[in-house]
């Protein structure tokens, strides 16, 4: 088997990077579980606007307890675990890479321990929807295309032509090792090739991405990591369906199901492009530039979203509204990385506002099913993420700013899908009833 | 990084501090030592390009649909647009020669399923959608708006269910995805009702 590994990188999890974090499998499952569970439930009393900080925490008491909870996930539950899990995969695999393209090694180490993390947690997922044994086998295939995308990534840093092309050639191989333990998972409801195709997209996607960081064209780097994220982030349905039988796969399906993965993909995907927003403003302006290009695509697809559940006026509300949020999470950021106190304090009242408004807003329009005071503490506890996030980068404390980032984003998934929940009991009753009546001279029915 | 590379960054830090300072006026503090050895190096314009951030704004509703074309049944109509019933059931065009949008769901290009309903037939013969139900996988749809500008699908499949098991979630349920439903009638014919038992229902998606 080779070597996993990244510069620097240590995978002692006993490290006081991980001072906290449960190390067992199934520990990390119950984790994930856990900090979903909560964010869901960001209702009265539960999000409070210190956000984050007991999460952790409060996981380390719960996880063995909920260990068992995980493992019996519905098919529903497994599905948006395999999501948001192989999202952050992407994100953080490509963090990772581009730590060693720029030579920074403790942000590496950083990214390495959270993609450890994930896979532990994959892992422990895979074990869940098709047993241990596969898992055993799921595992170290994925951690040898950690490691190739970290050669792949050290061949562009050194400008090696070989060393890059001997990872490519890994990295598709691994793409194929991947498609096979699959098909052989999943009793052959997937092709081989088909899963093979989908993976060997994904490890392009990101040596593109690491190619066009090293040639600094950010632009183009930042564009692919978006479409790395959704890509893996949609590749979660297709893992989970291939877990159960076709009967209940066609469940997973349903258009609410369909609602509910695009929104938590596009909600978890705004913290995200924050957070890279964020990064990127210490790193010069072309890459904030680039990153803030992606924001800004996110808050068009959002807004869009959002119109085509409450018609034209309401997006455009929205729009404004969102608008306001990531300006004033970018205010502060610049705040943060010019030192400029009065500017954070300010910054940080105007995002109370605009929490204010944001709940009110959600709570409209599904009308009051939600109140505004525990969706304004679930925007606030958002916003509490990423300041936390934004001033832990900038004391170069990148483990926190890491394990902000997680949990940031395990928060954002949670409040996606509450906001869905409801918006789904607000749309289902405005569904007209019954077919059309739509002929009424029988002719159609004569002519056959 | 190399000596030359050093200065010309040297240069356009301290350039994008004076730039800076002039546009955030004198409330900007400058960074002390202490603050500025815990941040990290920032290179020159991450800070000015965060804080002259503007997020995309500026909403322009897609334009409404008025007229639907299907080229492969010899389809060409505007459309009515259309409600819910007081019954709950979806509104019918008034005539049978023309289409229907349901102006409660999607714009069609919009995210989500944009519904087009039309009749199979009157009691004096075919009516515009009559043979809707001939449309394959593959077939183009063309949808005029508003402004001049006109919007493509592609059908994936047609279906036929009875009316009481109307997929109304196919159909109706929001997505972030761009489709296009067209919906008539079909299959038996309850002539003391004076209606079919079933509808049929072409699913489409956008043409990129």
């Amino acid at each position: 088997m080779k070597k996993f590994g990244c510069p620097g990188a240590t995978w002692d999890l006993g490290s006081a990077i991980l001072e906290g974090i449960v190390r067992s499998r199934t520990g990390m499952v119950a984790l994930v579980t856990f900090v979903l569970a909560a964010a869901v439930a960001c209702g009265p009393g539960t999000a409070g606007r210190a956000g984050s900080s007991a999460a952790l925490p409060a996981a380390d008491q719960q996880a063995v307890r909920l260990a068992a909870a995980a493992a019996q996930g519905s098919p529903r539950q497994v599905r948006a675990q395999f999501e948001q899990l192989l999202g952050l995969h992407a994100l953080l695999a490509v963090r990772q890479m581009r730590s060693v393209v720029a030579a920074a090694p403790d942000l590496g180490q950083a990214a390495g321990v959270s993609l450890q993390q994930n896979t532990d947690a994959l892992s422990g997922l895979v074990a869940s929807a098709y047993g241990s044994a596969q898992a055993d086998r799921f595992t170290p295939l994925w951690r040898r295309h950690l490691g190739d995308l970290v050669a792949y990534a050290k061949g562009v840093a050194g400008k090696d032509t070989s060393a890059r092309k001997t990872a490519r050639a890994a990295l598709l191989a691994d793409a194929d090792a991947y498609g096979s333990w699959l098909a052989g998972a999943s009793k052959g409801q997937v092709q081989a090739s088909d899963a093979a195709a989908g993976v060997r997209i994904h490890v392009e996607e990101l040596m593109d991405q690491a190619d066009a960081y090293a040639a600094r064209d950010y632009a183009q780097a930042y564009r692919i990591e978006r479409e790395a994220y959704e890509h893996m982030f949609t590749a979660g349905a297709a893992l989970a369906k291939a877990s159960v039988t076709p009967e209940v796969a066609v469940g997973l399906e349903t258009p609410p199901e369909r609602l509910r993965s695009a929104f938590a993909m596009l909600l978890g995907e705004h913290l995200e492009l924050i957070v890279d927003a964020q990064r990127a403003t210490f790193a010069g302006q072309p890459e904030f530039e680039a990153a803030a290009a992606q924001v800004n695509a996110n808050t068009t697809a959002l807004t869009k979203a959002m119109g085509g559940i409450v018609g034209p006026t309401k997006a455009a509300e929205f729009q404004t509204a969102w608008a306001n949020h990531v300006e004033g999470l970018m205010a502060y950021t610049a705040a943060v990385a010019g030192n400029d106190e009065t500017g954070k304090t300010a910054a940080k009242q105007n995002l109370d506002g605009f929490a204010e408004r944001l709940g009110l807003y959600f709570s409209d329009i599904v009308k009051n099913v939600l109140a505004a005071d525990p969706l304004t503490d679930a925007i606030t506890a958002h916003d509490t993420h990423l300041i936390h996030h934004v001033d832990a980068y900038a004391a170069k404390d990148y483990p926190k700013a890491q394990q902000l980032e997680r949990e940031g984003y395990l928060q954002m998934l949670g409040v996606a899908n509450t906001l869905v929940g409801a918006i789904q009991r607000t749309v289902k009753p405005r569904l007209p009833v019954g077919g059309s009546k739509t002929g009424g001279g029988g002719l159609a029915c004569r002519r056959r | 990084m190399t000596t030359a590379k050093h200065r010309l960054a040297a240069a356009a830090a301290a350039l994008a501090l004076l730039v800076g300072c002039s546009q955030a006026g004198a409330r900007r503090a400058d960074p002390g030592p202490a603050a500025a050895s815990r941040t990290p190096k920032t290179t020159a314009g991450g800070v000015d390009a965060a804080r002259g951030f503007r997020s995309v704004r500026g909403y322009r509703a897609t334009p409404m649909p008025v007229r639907v074309e299907i080229p492969s049944i010899g389809v060409a109509s505007s459309l009515d647009r259309l409600g819910r019933a007081p019954d709950g059931t979806v509104e019918v065009p008034r005539d049978w020669e023309v289409a229907g949008w349901y102006a409660p769901g999607p714009r069609p290009g919009d995210p989500g399923s944009a519904v087009i309903l039309g009749h199979v037939d009157s009691k004096g013969g075919p009516a515009v959608f009559y043979r809707l139900r001939q449309l394959r996988r593959g077939d183009q749809i063309k949808i005029a708006r508003t402004d001049g500008s006109a919007v493509r699908f592609v059908v994936q499949r047609t279906e036929q269910y009875p009316k009481d098991r109307f997929p109304t979630d196919e159909v109706y349920y929001p997505t972030l995805t761009p489709t296009l439903r067209l919906v008539t009638c079909g299959g038996d014919f309850n002539a003391a009702a004076g209606h079919y038992r079933s509808n049929v229902i072409v699913f489409a998606t956008m043409q990129p």
